[in-house]
């Protein structure tokens, strides 16, 4: 329905000041306005209502004469160029009682003049529905553009990130879902499957009953060579007339589709389907959907990377650590192993990402610090005299040493430091006691001491995993931290027994 | 600074021809609208506008087959042709190319970027 009501104000004062009554009559709903008394002797609500068809019919100026007063006038309201009302206008029975007996007679050229008048009035209220429905329309525009700047800044600020997380492309997803109002929202990485996201409106109809495999046929069905690939998006404005699309679901649909790419690398698609046709895909809606993949594009770019480049960090560490170790034809990836053993038990501790790092960390470096001992002693097969042993006991604290200028590995030093205390209070280089050493640093103690039992060395030959997990369990509370030995217990019943039960080359 | 230069601009939605209308009324051009393609093609012929700002989903008569009618007209007469569009259709820059001073503008629009096309086609003209 119309609404009128803007100039219900306007049509009450006017009816004030004159000796006339205002009505305004919508085509469907009747009578919508009447700046008049409630209850009219004359003329009757029927007869009012036959002339407002009158004049909505006839889209013209209508005039009735009356018995009493001057009659009846109206004309047609217009919005646009449909007839959607009429004004009626007719004189004030209480006003013309109080008037003088000569102005109520009908005067010639009266309705001439009352057609005039009353096409202006129409022209005013027509005026002012115009506007108030140019005024709505364009705050919706608004407000639609201010949704899509809304959901661009969040996105802006969500790919800031450095990593890449499947969450991330979820909720970002999830966002699109809502902000472009369409039925589902997908994105679809063929190579890196754990981030793919799709949702959902509950307008999908049932039959489609697994909708990864309906996107994954859209994909499928994108022609290779469509024009639009070469800006990097696809288009179905609708599945019906559109070859190789028509059969995909059993309801028409609309499709839109983006690459997710960044510098020739290829990523996946993501897009949106709908099955409403009383909307279309905008420009402005193709516009941020390539955007936003653009900008995902380039977080994974940043973070494959980020990865990369911390790969091969640790692996030269990991070189190097080698190098140290081929020193020592005992201890030949024993750093490796007990930094697997130490991540397996951060597994079953709960560490965050963070702190597994900083364990890895610790963990590959713990005797780096013995680069500084001659092969003589490390090499030795009897027993060390004291001095010897000094030099063997200095090595967490050489290797703090070497590594302290690394600003970005500081918080792994402790555990690498303090790797040899024990738990009662023995151990080197500072005598800590307990839960006083860093929990990383137990941790290590317990992979190391396991790791030193199951290798042989030059002053005793290797012994059998169960065998060395037994001996762990003898100097538990003593040498270890209890609590991990048992945590040590559960890794290697779970992980560790299967692979080491059958792996003889410990033995040799 | 007033200019002679008329404008036309045909949309079906009131609140582009008022936006697009304002803009350039404010820059001293003259501006008459119409709502359809049909009505759009009448002014083209009785206004001979030098400036013609059309949507392409319209009623009566489509952008398409407006700019395709108008270029016949632009023989004897050539004005700018600014065709705008919310739809999402690969071929449109297509047919757009083959019409003679006839500019392809994407919806939503910056009304900047329409002034100084239409700008930069008269100082080219002078």
């Amino acid at each position: 329905m119309i609404d009128f009501g803007q100039s219900k104000d306007f049509l009450s004062s006017l009816s004030q000041v004159s000796h006339l009554n205002f009505q305004i009559w919508d085509a469907d709903e009747g009578m919508v306005f009447s700046s008049g008394p409630d209850e009219l002797p004359e003329p009757a609500p029927e007869e009012l209502q036959d002339f407002s068809l009158r004049i909505i019919s006839s889209a013209a100026f209508q005039h009735i004469p009356l018995e009493s007063g001057e009659g009846l006038f109206g004309v047609p309201l217009r919005n646009g160029q449909a007839v959607a009302g009429s004004l009626i206008a007719f004189g004030s029975n209480s006003l013309q009682k109080s008037l003088p007996e000569t102005s109520t007679a009908p005067q010639p050229g009266r309705a001439e003049e009352m057609e005039r008048f009353l096409n202006q009035v129409a022209e005013f209220v027509e005026d002012r529905l115009t506007i108030q429905q140019e005024m709505e329309q364009m705050a919706e525009e608004l407000t639609e553009n201010f949704e899509q700047l809304c959901f661009y800044s969040k996105i802006a600020s969500r790919v800031k990130s450095i990593r890449f997380s499947g969450s991330m492309l979820q909720e970002l997803v999830e966002e699109l879902l809502d902000t472009m109002r369409t039925d589902i929202a997908f994105a679809k990485l063929p190579k890196r499957p754990e981030y793919n996201a799709l949702v959902c409106t509950q307008k999908v109809p049932e039959k489609i009953s697994d909708h990864d495999d309906f996107i994954d046929a859209l994909i499928d069905s994108i022609p290779l060579n469509s024009p639009s690939l070469e800006e990097d998006y696809f288009i179905v404005n609708d599945s019906r007339t559109t070859p190789g699309f028509s059969d995909l679901a059993p309801e028409p649909y609309r499709f839109l589709a983006v690459k997710m790419k960044h510098n020739g690398n290829f990523y996946g698609w993501m897009g949106l389907v709908s099955f409403n046709f009383e909307e279309i895909f905008r420009r402005s809606e193709l516009r941020l959907l390539d955007s936003m993949a653009e900008q995902i594009a380039v977080v994974i770019t940043n973070s494959d990377l980020y990865r990369d480049l911390e790969r091969f960090v640790i692996n030269m560490v990991k070189s190097l650590v080698f190098a140290i170790e081929a020193k020592d034809d005992y201890t030949r990836g024993h750093s490796e192993r007990v930094c697997k053993y130490s991540l397996l038990m951060a597994e079953r501790l709960g560490f965050d990402e963070e702190r597994k790092k900083i364990l890895q960390w610790s963990s590959i470096l713990h005797d780096s610090g013995k680069i500084g001992i001659p092969e003589s002693i490390l090499n030795k097969p009897w027993r060390l005299k004291d001095e010897e042993y000094q030099i063997i006991k200095n090595h967490p604290m050489k290797g703090h040493t070497i590594l302290e200028p690394l600003e970005q590995l500081a918080s792994s030093l402790p555990g690498m430091l303090h790797h040899h205390e024990r738990f009662d209070g023995t151990g080197y280089p500072q005598g800590l006691k307990g839960k006083k050493i860093p929990l990383e640093a137990r941790i290590i103690a317990v992979a190391d001491t396991f790791d030193a039992i199951t290798s042989s060395r030059a002053y005793r030959p290797a012994k059998a995993p169960e065998e060395a997990l037994e001996e762990i369990e003898k100097v538990a509370g003593t040498q270890l931290d209890p609590d991990l030995v048992q945590v040590f217990k559960e890794v290697f019943t779970r992980d560790l027994a299967p692979e080491l039960g059958c792996s003889p080359e410990k033995q040799s | 600074m007033e200019n002679n230069k008329r404008v036309l601009v045909i949309d079906d939605e009131a609140h582009i021809r008022r936006v697009i209308e304002l803009k350039f009324k404010n820059q001293g051009y003259h501006v008459i609208t119409a709502t359809n393609g049909e009505e759009g093609l009448d002014l083209i012929k009785s206004q001979q506008p030098d400036v013609v700002i059309t949507d392409i989903m319209m009623p009566k008569l489509d952008g398409r087959a407006l700019c395709e009618r108008a270029n016949e007209l632009k023989e004897e007469r050539p004005f700018l042709t600014i065709v705008m569009t919310c739809r999402i259709s690969p071929t449109e820059k297509d047919w757009i190319s083959q019409l003679q001073d006839t500019v392809f503008v994407e919806k939503p629009f910056s009304l900047q970027t329409i002034l100084k096309c239409v700008d930069h086609y008269f100082g080219n003209q002078e």
